[in-house]
């Protein structure tokens, strides 16, 4: 019990400084710790699997990935002294408090069917034997889904060459004439 | 275990929250994460409290549709960068420019 409260209270705050932090650099550095502490949860839970693929996947790859696009676009270089709208703050804390409200209530009406029961088998073998059997489809659909991401991936952040190429030929037309 | 499914709905409000009030992109797909894993704990949850074995595999689906929104996200923000020198929503505001 004493483990659930503290990675409790670990990923409230570091969810917190996701949201709140002014630097974007510390927000995704405080989301890897978010997913970190997630994973760890999956693995008190008896998800140990899931655990390695919540820390390898979503802690190591998405995490990073997101600082790396910062280091590409240079992000310290837009100052967040941005205007807030008050209304909009005001209006979309007391409804996200109230969808949290609804979110409590039904939880809390519900507690005593969603305690935990014992996994009949919980092994890996168990696990990818029910996803290739059962679930095939919907793996496959997966892998097209991936592929189809590393395509537009590419076609989306390729820079177009003979766009610059145009735009180098006007500039040296324009210095020509003057 | 409770406490857990109070995280959960937790985790998605906030990062909800941030997906509204946050104004650059970067910071709204980093919400958008937050969500994810909220939802993501909820299925390892369910999995525990039914028993069943399937809930873990909606969780690794679920990874993988995440690990394409964010590829995809990160490249769209990218274009956007080069085309307009900026990540803010307030300065995007004729999409077809």
């Amino acid at each position: 019990m004493a483990a659930d409260i503290l990675l409790t209270i670990l990923t409230v705050v570091f969810a917190l400084m996701v949201v709140f932090s002014k630097r974007t650099v510390v927000a995704a550095f405080s989301l890897l710790m978010t997913l970190l502490v997630i994973g760890m949860i999956y693995f008190q839970l008896g998800t140990v699997f899931l655990s390695a693929v919540q820390v390898l996947v979503n802690a190591g790859a998405i995490a990073i990935l997101f600082v790396f696009v910062m280091m590409l676009i240079d992000v310290e270089q837009f100052t967040n002294n941005r205007e807030r709208n008050k209304w909009k703050l005001i209006a979309s804390t007391i409804t996200v408090l109230i969808l949290l409200g609804v979110f409590a209530i039904v939880i809390n009406n519900n507690i005593e069917s969603l305690s935990a029961v014992n996994l009949s088998d919980n092994s890996m073998k168990t696990l990818f034997a029910k996803l290739f059997d059962v679930y095939y489809l919907p793996f496959e659909l997966a892998t097209m889904l991936l592929l189809a991401a590393i395509v537009a991936c590419v076609v989306l952040a390729t820079h177009d060459k003979h766009q610059s190429e145009e735009e180098l030929i006007e500039a040296h037309n324009v210095e020509e004439k003057q | 275990m409770s406490i857990y499914y109070y995280l959960s709905a937790f985790l998605f409000c906030l990062g909800l929250l941030g997906t509204i009030l946050k104004k650059d992109l970067i910071s709204m797909l980093l919400c958008l994460e937050l969500m994810m894993g909220g939802v993501g704990l909820l299925f390892v949850l369910f999995s525990r409290s039914t028993g069943l074995i399937d809930s873990q595999l909606v969780v690794i689906f679920m990874m993988i549709i995440s690990a394409c929104e964010v590829a995809i996200g990160l490249s769209l923000i990218i274009a956007l960068f080069r085309k307009k020198q900026t990540i803010y929503t307030d300065d995007i505001k004729i999409i077809t420019e």
